[in-house]
C-alpha cells in the first residue's frame, strides 16, 4: 500500500516536471515577449508628457490624465468605427469562406483539393501591402472597377464608399484564413450524417442548417474571433485604403508613438484597445460556451 | 561531365567560399568606414548617393525615413546612447526635437570648412549658441495645383472652399508637414501659429465642405494622388510637388499675395556616440560644398544654400529677392509649433477627422 502511494506521488512529480519543462518555452517567450512590453507599457502610460519632447522625460510626473483625455466623443467613433467596420469584413469574410471551405473539402477531388489549399496558403503568405494596393488599384477612387460602383450610386469620394472598399481589403485578407481554419472542421463532420438526412426526405439546404452549420460552430466560433483580431487590428489596410479618412486605433496609436512622440498616451490608447479587444472576444467566446452547454 | 550529387555538393561549396571570400576581401579593402545614414527616400535618397559616389572616403548604408522626418526619433530614442545612425537628415522640427535630447553633436565650424559660405543666420543651435545641425538646401511647403485638371483656377485660399473642387483636394495628414498647412489657414484667416483658432474654423469649414478627396499620411500618397488625377490641388513640401511636376503641370503658389509659403532647410544632424564622426563630418563638408550642393539642388529638387552653388532654373520659384522674402515667406516660430505638435495632432482627431 505504501509502496503503491509512493509510486503515485512519484508519478506526480514526473508529471508535474515534464508539464513544467514543456511549458517553460512558452512561458519564457510569453514573459519576456509580451509581459514585460505590456508592464512597461502600463508603466509608460501613467507618465506626465512634456509637449516637444521625445517620449515622457525622466523622472515625469505619475498622472491619469492620458487615461482621462480619451474621454470624449472622437476617440469613441474612432473605437467604434474600429469594430463596426472589423466586425461587418469578419462576418462577411465568414459567410464567404464557410460555403467556399465546404466546395473545398466535399467536392473538389484530392489534387484539386491540394491544389486549393497551396493557393490559400499563398494567399495567407503573401504580403498584405500589395493586396491592400490591388484593391486599390482596381475599386479605388482612380479603380478600373470605379464606374461600376458609380453606377450603383455611390460617389467615389463619400464615406460609404471609402468605408466598402476598407472592408473589402480586409475580407480579400479574411478570407483564406478563415477557409483555412474553417477546412479541419468541416473534414471531420461524417459526410453521411448529411447523407441519411438526406435520405430521410431533409432537403439539401435544412439538412446543411441542421447538421453542417451546428457541428462547425466552434470552428466558426474561432475563425470569426480570428478574422476580427486580424481586422481591428489592421494598419495598413484602413491607412491606404481608408485614404486617411478612415481612422483605425492602430493608426491613431501609431500616430502617437511615431510621429508626435507621445508615447504615455500612444501607451493608454494601446492598452484601451487590448482590454476592449479582449472584452469583446470574451464575451464572444463566453456566449458560445453558455450556448454551447445549453 | 555527369553531374553526381557529391559533385553538386561540392561545386556548390566552392562557390560559397568563394561568394565568402570575396565578400570579406571586399570589406577588408574598402575605402574606409561604412556609415549608417538616414535620408528620405525618392530623389533625396538618389542626390545622396550620387554624392557618395563621388566621393571614396567611407562607404554607406542607406536607412530611409518612414513618414515624416519625426518618425526617426522614437526608433532613436527607443534605443538610445547605442544609436545606430552616423547623420539623420532632417528639417526645423526633427532637429529642434534632437537638440531637445541632446543627441547630437556639436559641430565646430573648422572640421566643415564649407560651412562658411552657408548663410549664418539659417544655422541650428542650442540655447548656448553652439552649432547643432549642418543645412544643405532650402525646401518650401506651400499650396499648389497640377493646372491640367485643376476643376478651377485657385486664386486665393477662399477658393478652397469651392463647391467646383468636391474630392479634389489632397490634404497632409496631421502628421505632416508639422500641420503648417493649418498655420497657412491661420495666417489667411487673421491668426498665426500662436492663435490658431481661426485656422482651426477654416479646416473645419473645408472639411465639411466634402473638398477633400485624400488625406496623404505619406509623401507618396501625396505623390499617388496627384499623379493618377484623384485630387488636383494641395499643400505640400516641394519634394512632392517636384515629383508630380515631373510628369504634369504644376503651379506652385510661391510667390502669389494670397497665399504663405514656408521655407524649411534640411541638413545634416551628426549623431552622439559614434566611432566615425570624422568620417562623418568630412563627408558632410563634402556634400554642401559648391559643386555638390548643385548636384544635390538638380536631383533631389531643393534648392542649394552656399552662396557659390548654382540653383537651377526649375527652382527659381524657391529663389527668393529680400522684398520677395518679406511678402510671400513666413517663418513660424518653430519652437511653439513644436511644442504644440501633441495638441494639433489631439484636435485633429476631434474636430477635424470626425467630419472628412
Amino acid at each position: 500500500m505504501t509502496n503503491a502511494r509512493q509510486q503515485t506521488a512519484a508519478i506526480s512529480i514526473s508529471d508535474r516536471r515534464d508539464r513544467a519543462i514543456t511549458l517553460a518555452p512558452a512561458v519564457l517567450v510569453l514573459a519576456f515577449g509580451f509581459l514585460s512590453p505590456l508592464i512597461n507599457l502600463a508603466i509608460e502610460s501613467l507618465k506626465e508628457f512634456t509637449p516637444g519632447r521625445v517620449g515622457s522625460v525622466e523622472n515625469a510626473a505619475t498622472t491619469v490624465q492620458n487615461y482621462h483625455e480619451l474621454a470624449n466623443q472622437a476617440f469613441a467613433n474612432v473605437l467604434l468605427t474600429t469594430f463596426w467596420i472589423g466586425g461587418v469584413a469578419a462576418l462577411v469574410g465568414q459567410l464567404v469562406a464557410f460555403p467556399l471551405a465546404y466546395f473545398i473539402v466535399r467536392r473538389l477531388s484530392p489534387r484539386m483539393r491540394t491544389l486549393a489549399l497551396g493557393f490559400l496558403i499563398t494567399l495567407v503568405l503573401s504580403s498584405v501591402l500589395i493586396k491592400t494596393y490591388a484593391i486599390e488599384l482596381t475599386f479605388g477612387s482612380v479603380g478600373i472597377l470605379r464606374p461600376l460602383l458609380l453606377t450603383v450610386g455611390l460617389s467615389a469620394n463619400s464615406r460609404e464608399y471609402i468605408n466598402i472598399v476598407v472592408i473589402a481589403g480586409l475580407v480579400h485578407s479574411i478570407i483564406p484564413v478563415a477557409t483555412l481554419t474553417l477546412m479541419g472542421a468541416m473534414q471531420s463532420i461524417d459526410p453521411r450524417l448529411l447523407d441519411a438526412a438526406q435520405s430521410l426526405g431533409a432537403p439539401g439546404w435544412k439538412a446543411h442548417l441542421s447538421i453542417t452549420l451546428p457541428l462547425s460552430l466552434p470552428a466558426l466560433v474561432s475563425s470569426t474571433l480570428i478574422s476580427l483580431t486580424f481586422a481591428i487590428s489592421a494598419f495598413v489596410i484602413p491607412m491606404v485604403l481608408g485614404r486617411g479618412r478612415v481612422l483605425f486605433m492602430s493608426n491613431v496609436i501609431y500616430t502617437r508613438f511615431s510621429d508626435i512622440a507621445n508615447y504615455p498616451s500612444g501607451a493608454a490608447i494601446s492598452l484601451v484597445m487590448l482590454a476592449t479587444a479582449l472584452a469583446v472576444i470574451s464575451v464572444i467566446t463566453l456566449a458560445h460556451a453558455w450556448k454551447s452547454r445549453r | 561531365m555527369d553531374m553526381t550529387r557529391r559533385r553538386f555538393m561540392g561545386s556548390a561549396a566552392a562557390l560559397g567560399i568563394a561568394g565568402t571570400m570575396t565578400g570579406l576581401a571586399r570589406s577588408a579593402f574598402a575605402a574606409g568606414p561604412e556609415l549608417t545614414a538616414v535620408e528620405w527616400g525618392g530623389d533625396v535618397v538618389e542626390a545622396m548617393k550620387q554624392i557618395a559616389a563621388a566621393q571614396d572616403a567611407s562607404t554607406f548604408n542607406w536607412v530611409l525615413h518612414q513618414g515624416g522626418a519625426g518618425a526617426i526619433l522614437p526608433k532613436i530614442k527607443a534605443v538610445w546612447p547605442n544609436v545606430d545612425f552616423d547623420y539623420v537628415a532632417g528639417w526645423e522640427g526633427s532637429f529642434n526635437s534632437m537638440v531637445k535630447e541632446d543627441w547630437l553633436e556639436t559641430i565646430n565650424p573648422v572640421d566643415i570648412p564649407n560651412l562658411a559660405d552657408i548663410p549664418e543666420k539659417i544655422i541650428i543651435r542650442d540655447g548656448k549658441g553652439n552649432i547643432k545641425a549642418v543645412p544643405r538646401a532650402v525646401g518650401g511647403m506651400y499650396f499648389g495645383a497640377r493646372t491640367d485638371i485643376a476643376p478651377i483656377a485657385i486664386k486665393s485660399i477662399d477658393d478652397l472652399l469651392s463647391p467646383d473642387l468636391r474630392g479634389a483636394i489632397c490634404w497632409p495628414g496631421p502628421t505632416q508637414s508639422m500641420m503648417l498647412q493649418i498655420v497657412a489657414l491661420a495666417l489667411h484667416a487673421g491668426g498665426s501659429e500662436t492663435n490658431m483658432e481661426p485656422g482651426w474654423k477654416l479646416m473645419q469649414d473645408l472639411a465639411k465642405s466634402g473638398n477633400i478627396g485624400r488625406v496623404a499620411v505619406t509623401d507618396i500618397d501625396f505623390t499617388n494622388s496627384l499623379t493618377s488625377s484623384e485630387t488636383s490641388v494641395g499643400f505640400f513640401a516641394e519634394p512632392g510637388w517636384a515629383a508630380v511636376a515631373k510628369n504634369f503641370p504644376v503651379t506652385r503658389f510661391t510667390k502669389d499675395s494670397n497665399f504663405k509659403a514656408f521655407l524649411y532647410q534640411s541638413g545634416f544632424g551628426v549623431m552622439k556616440n559614434r566611432p566615425n564622426t570624422r568620417a562623418t563630418l568630412d563627408f558632410i563638408n563634402f556634400a554642401i560644398s559648391p559643386e555638390m550642393s548643385a548636384l544635390y539642388a538638380k536631383v533631389a529638387g531643393e534648392a542649394p544654400l552656399n552662396s557659390k552653388a548654382s540653383t537651377p532654373d526649375n527652382l527659381k520659384h524657391l529663389a527668393f529677392t529680400p522684398e520677395e522674402f518679406s511678402s510671400f515667406v513666413y517663418v513660424p516660430d518653430y519652437n511653439v509649433v513644436l511644442e504644440q505638435q501633441d495638441a494639433w495632432s489631439k484636435r485633429w482627431e476631434q474636430d477635424i477627422a470626425p467630419l472628412l
